[in-house]
């Protein structure tokens, strides 16, 4: 990577820091379901479903997952920007690689949802929730938000690149959010009734990230799931950055 | 036979600092942008591409500066062919185009100052430019202003000193002075014409005001159509058009389109 192309990941930093609004909301959402789902039914965590290791590490990765999805909805604002005012065609017509126009809106904010998933992770710990592995553990929860929130940014981006709109990347958070509801988001597999609900689970990216987590947390999943999970977010990665770089030549200059 | 075709494109490619052949353009819609352009400008000339709008002016500049593809030919710019590595023929060239390219959030100095690091030039080096262009653009009251507050004309001051931050070789003119007011463009003229002539800027303008490219270019092609209809002097075309009367480009330019593209 050259110092053109670290010139314009910076500058996409700055912005998000300039423009915090899309990353906030992501972590004010995932602070919300912490908090207020944990004073809720946090009672239910005495449960020996959950492992005798509380709610609070039991609903901890939606805080991540939910984090990564306010963060996508707004991704890709400064490339958005740059394609309005036709700042664009200025930084195109560089002889910066014109990949990373395209790569450093998103590594920004992946980098920032990375950021505050470090901020979650603190007020997590502060809170009582246990890492099993310690460092270990926060290292691999760090590992899945980042693949994860790359997931999200990228096919964010790649659909408002194509749509030229910016309203568009939140498409994406939209299609994700019902997920979140047909997985084993706060309630463990084993208290599930619905069988049906237990079918689609298996077969919702959502239920390995989320028990990739607590493997990772109270140990109430095996590492398997983690494996998986890392596995099915390393592919959806690699396409979401493939399609949103895909896009690239549909960009007016 | 051989060595001489060869001795000649070598001699071509010595002279000529854009090189132009055969560079054809058919847009998805049917509509033929480029038909057969061939062109040679040399180094340091000031030369203006004319032609009523539609003719295929800026899809020749967007193919140039690498915007765009062209479905057939060559060209070479400095002796550089695209394909291999575009990045090299961005070093060479500025482009300023008819819409602003600039970012409204940025301030007018940080804008010039990052333009130049993508450019790879050192941060001090990099001040120092900028800090010569915002003089030489008469935008030093303006420095620490966000480029989205600045005035129309001053927006349009700044987007041409982006273009030139790095130090071009080659500079693209796509209709630059729109929108400037005649002190403006007086002030932007005296800039260009200054590095065509001290420093052996090549030039390659294509505007609507013939008045400018009647006082300050030296060659000109004239395209209509896609196709190339007239390639040489400016004194050369105006003796074309009328040899009895001497005609003011925009003159002999009104009275050419009249009479041979109704």
């Amino acid at each position: 990577m050259n110092s053109a192309s670290f010139l314009l990941i910076n500058r996409c930093i700055v912005k998000l820091i300039k423009q915090p609004a899309s990353p906030l909301t992501g972590f004010g959402m995932s602070l919300f379901f912490l908090l207020v789902y944990n004073a809720g039914i946090g009672g239910i965590g005495d449960l020996e479903a959950f492992g005798n290791a509380g709610y609070l590490s039991f609903v901890f990765p939606i805080t991540i997952i939910s984090l990564a999805m306010g963060s996508s909805a707004g991704a890709g604002q400064t490339l958005n920007a740059d394609m309005q005012s036709g700042y664009f065609k200025r930084l195109y017509l560089s002889p910066a690689p014109r990949t990373i126009l395209v790569l450093a809106p998103i590594i920004a904010d992946t980098l920032s949802s990375l950021f505050f998933s470090m901020l979650l992770i603190a007020i997590g710990a502060a809170f009582g929730v246990v890492f099993k592995f310690g460092l270990l553990s926060v290292l691999g929860v760090l590992l899945l938000s980042f693949l994860w929130s790359l997931t999200l940014c990228g096919f964010s981006s790649g659909v408002m690149i194509r749509t030229g709109q910016h309203q568009s990347a939140s498409i994406v958070t939209n299609a994700v959010f019902p997920l979140l509801f047909l997985s084993t988001t706060f309630l463990p597999r084993e208290l599930m009734q619905a069988k049906w609900l237990l079918t689609v689970s298996w077969a919702n990216p959502v239920t390995y990230v989320l028990e990739g987590n607590r493997y990772l947390l109270a140990g109430t999943s095996s590492a398997g799931f983690f494996h998986l999970a890392v596995l099915i977010l390393g592919v959806t990665s690699i396409l979401s950055v493939v399609y949103a770089l895909s896009g690239a030549g549909k960009i007016k200059v | 036979m051989l060595l001489s075709y060869f001795c000649h494109s070598i001699i071509l490619i010595m002279i000529s600092e854009i090189i132009i052949g055969n560079v054809c353009k058919k847009y998805p819609n049917g509509i033929e942008a480029l038909k057969d352009v061939s062109l040679e400008i040399s180094k340091g000339q000031f030369f203006t591409l004319l032609g009523p709008n539609g003719a295929g002016k800026s899809t020749l500049v967007r193919i140039l500066t690498t915007l765009a593809r062209k479905d057939s030919g060559h060209f070479l710019i400095a002796g550089l062919h695209p394909d291999p590595d575009y990045r090299k023929i961005q070093k060479l060239i500025g482009v300023a185009s008819q819409d602003n390219e600039i970012d409204p959030a940025g301030t007018v100095e940080n804008l010039l100052i990052f333009q130049a690091r993508l450019f790879r030039i050192p941060v001090k080096d990099a001040t120092q430019r900028a800090g010569v262009l915002i003089k030489l653009f008469e935008l030093g009251n303006e420095c620490r202003k966000k480029a989205g507050e600045l005035s129309g004309g001053n927006k349009r001051r700044l987007h041409c000193a982006l273009a030139l931050v790095h130090k071009p070789q080659v500079l693209f003119l796509d209709e630059p002075t729109v929108g400037m007011d005649p002190l403006a463009r007086a002030n932007f003229w005296e800039i260009i014409t200054q590095m065509n002539r001290a420093e052996n800027v090549t030039v390659f303008l294509t505007t609507q005001y013939l008045e400018e490219a009647d006082r300050y270019a030296s060659n000109m092609a004239l395209i209509n159509e896609g196709k190339i209809c007239y390639n040489g002097t400016i004194a050369g075309f105006k003796k074309m058009v009328n040899p009895d009367r001497a005609l003011s480009l925009d003159d002999a330019y009104l009275k050419y389109i009249k009479t041979n593209h109704r």
